[in-house]
């Protein structure tokens, strides 16, 4: 391992690790596991620093070890895989673009988690309830229904206007937060 | 003649799956005329059905998934996109979405970005998705797999700093300052002093509950500096714990409880004390170690009991979404609060409490979360110098170590010599040269622990010495620090080397005559002056008497 690599590393982790399990959970692997395999990918990245070319970015290279991961995934057993679905991590791989991906879920994820949580702090109180129950509880759109008294088509619209909401709330801050 | 098949016999080839020609259609004909047939065979039926489901075990899954796919037959896409996205979609329901993302342009791309928006979601608003969450349990993670790493250890430390949050102490918070030599005091007993204090302290504390005064469940003997209690209930001025919650805000406080064994817990941390002495770790860090003497400790944690106390074992309650136990001495149990399931747990080994899914889960064992709980409990102090005090476990190398450090292993917690030690001469009170010497006999009575301390040379001063100087809490009864007698009592002690057969072949004590050792009048503190003998650590065996 070269002098300055495990400084880069620790650097790497605080920068990387909001997008890398972003970029995870978008190739269809069950949010349980979720963290499971990030974190795999920065044990294996963290064995192989000496392979890594400095003169490149690291996040690709992260992701492109993850990618690797999640693909091993379907080679496993029914009983240890930690995706949802073959077929489904098959087509979500085959539309993933290594441009895409810095853009979408990469190199600025903690940016935008930084500014979707300043979004998520404006929401009016019931809105937040509701937000909380599906993912800080993981409750399901039928359990936050029988618990708020609506219908389940309700509450998924609900949530699906809110996430439209505070993705514009995201987008906006982080405009502003370039241009200042 | 041919013999006709009785009712009974009918059915009895049905259920064991040998029905003949004919045999079903005759057994339906008469069920049709006699109502009482007709209930026998579906009761029998229905009972091969339970132990079908019975037998059946996890290949039930298939049937469920099956069930569950017949549900989602008509459901419209979006529903299923939301099932996708909350993570719930059978694989039926994926090869829906996948023939829709198949045959839409874009659509692939579009789910993508829904899904990793859904992760952000999860990492914004989710305490067990948060980044020290995640970060702790890659650490966890790093740590089992690259434990002779100290890369690992700065990795944590480092990002343990930068991640803490540092708070004010807001008005509502008390500073405990113990009475100036209340804690030094108590530390200097005797241990049979200190148990016969313990002992008349209870057993008028337990009195005064027959009069009606609220019983002291739990005695403080000692903390670290910077403990800060906050909340309605704190200890009294004398050390003394009640029942009640008890919100201690930093620093480390060990207690010991009335109904046996003794609890270290570590700040932030939220504790209850109950009318029967059981504690109940709400949040942060606990360490209970339990001796030969104890009958137990009552201590639970969210989602977990300790059914069975090991010699020291550890509660880290920290997180949101899991509990985690681990066992760093002896052999212990662990249950589920709910559902009653449990684990047993052998030295070295951990589990986690997934409150999520309710389960309990082999982790690696990692004991780094419980240093500084670990620091009051292992019963030594520095005073000066780079001293780190290293946690059960870890293995005593001669390959590692900074420069000028001093790494202190407790060897052995607890034991009783089978035969008299023999250990180096050291003069009390002032400092001499550690070197070549007679020894003396340690005559093998009563209950000792074993400190390892390894010197590492390249000191800060012109000639490349170090001093360092460590106060134990029970008193000095023995130094070796010669070769050749740390080599003889190796397995004397219990010492871990003599199992791992790594002593070091040949030089391993501070007997180079260059080193310098000085022990306290009162035989609690040991300071130490030494150069090394080159590039290699020297070591020095340190047996206090713990009665």
């Amino acid at each position: 391992m070269k002098p300055g690599d495990r400084e880069l590393f620790i650097e790497q982790v605080r920068e990387h690790h909001a997008g890398l399990r972003g970029f995870v959970r978008s190739l269809g692997v069950d949010p349980l596991w979720v963290d499971d395999v990030a974190q795999e990918a920065f044990i294996v990245a963290y064995n192989r620093l000496d392979e890594f070319d400095h003169s490149r970015d690291f996040g690709p290279w992260l992701r492109g070890i993850a990618r690797n991961l999640v693909i091993n995934e379907r080679r496993k057993d029914a009983r240890r895989k930690r995706i949802l679905s073959d077929n489904l991590t098959e087509v979500l791989i085959a539309s993933s673009s290594a441009g895409e991906e810095e853009e979408e879920m990469g190199d600025f994820a903690l940016v935008r988690l930084n500014a979707l949580k300043e979004c998520i702090k404006e929401l009016p109180e019931k809105s937040l309830r509701l937000l909380k129950s599906r993912y800080e509880d993981d409750h399901s759109a039928q359990d936050i229904a029988e618990e708020f008294s609506m219908n389940p088509p309700a509450v998924r619209k609900a949530l699906e206007r809110m996430r439209a909401a505070l993705r514009v709330c995201m987008e906006e801050k982080m405009a502003i937060t370039a241009v200042t | 003649m041919k013999h006709e098949a009785s009712d009974s016999e009918l059915l009895q080839r049905l259920l064991h799956g040998e029905p003949g020609v004919g045999d079903l259609s005759a057994l339906a004909a008469r069920a049709e005329e006699d109502a009482d047939l007709a209930r026998v065979i579906a009761d029998e039926l229905a009972f091969s059905g339970f132990l079908r489901e019975a037998l059946r075990g996890e290949s039930g899954d298939e049937e469920h998934t099956f069930s569950a796919d017949l549900l989602s037959a008509g459901r419209p896409l979006e529903d299923l996109l939301d099932r996708v996205r909350e993570g719930v979609a059978t694989p039926y329901e994926c090869d829906q979405v996948v023939k829709h993302l198949w045959e839409t342009p874009g659509a692939g791309r579009r789910l993508r970005r829904d899904l990793a928006m859904e992760e952000f979601f999860h990492e914004a608003l989710a305490d067990s998705k948060s980044e020290v969450a995640f970060i702790q349990s890659l650490e966890t993670r790093m740590w089992a797999e690259t434990r002779d790493d100290h890369f690992v250890d700065d990795f944590a430390k480092r990002l343990e700093r930068e991640l803490t949050p540092v708070s004010a102490a807001t008005d509502e918070e008390k500073v405990v300052a113990f009475p100036g030599a209340w804690r030094r005091t108590f530390l200097q007993m005797g241990a049979v002093a200190a148990a016969l204090a313990l002992g008349s302290f209870f057993g008028v504390k337990m009195m005064m509950h027959h009069f009606s005064v609220e019983p002291v469940l739990a005695l403080i003997v000692k903390t670290s500096s910077g403990v800060i209690w906050s909340g309605n209930t704190a200890p009294g001025e004398d050390g003394t714990i009640k029942s009640g919650l008890y919100h201690l805000r930093s620093g480390v406080v060990s207690m010991r409880m009335s109904s046996g064994g003794e609890l270290t817990v570590e700040g932030p941390a939220i504790f209850e004390v109950g009318d029967d002495a059981s504690t109940f770790v709400h949040e942060g860090i606990a360490l209970a170690r339990v001796s030969s003497t104890d009958l137990g400790i009552s201590l639970k944690s969210k989602g977990l009991n300790i059914s069975e106390a090991a010699r020291l074992i550890g509660i880290d309650a920290r997180s949101e979404a899991a509990t985690e136990a681990i066992v760093f001495g002896g052999d212990g149990g662990v249950c589920l609060s709910e559902g009653g399931k449990c684990r047993e747990l052998s030295e070295f080994e951990a589990v986690k409490v997934d409150h999520l899914r309710e389960r309990l889960v082999d982790v690696p064992y990692n004991p780094r979360a419980f240093s500084k709980a670990w620091a009051l409990l292992s019963g030594v102090e520095d005073n000066l110098g780079s001293v780190r005090i290293e946690m059960p476990g870890t293995e005593i190398s001669s390959h590692r170590g900074e420069e000028g450090e001093v790494q202190v292993y407790v060897e052995n917690a607890s034991f009783r010599p089978a035969h008299d030690l023999e250990v180096d001469q050291v003069v009390v009170g002032e400092f001499s040269v550690a070197e070549a010497n007679p020894g003396q006999h340690l005559q093998a009575n009563g209950e000792l622990r074993s400190y390892l301390l390894q010197l590492w040379p390249g000191g800060e001063d012109e000639a490349g010495g170090t001093e360092t100087s460590l106060t134990f809490d029970h008193p000095v009864v023995g130094v070796i620090y010669s070769s050749d007698r740390l080599m003889s009592s190796d397995s004397s002690v219990g010492s871990p080397i003599s199992q791992a057969g790594d002593g070091g072949n040949g030089h391993r004590g501070m007997d180079s005559g260059n080193d310098e050792i000085l022990l306290s009048q009162d035989r609690h503190t040991l300071n130490l002056r030494f150069k090394g003998g080159g590039a290699r650590a020297e070591q020095v065996r340190v047996l206090v008497a713990l009665n």
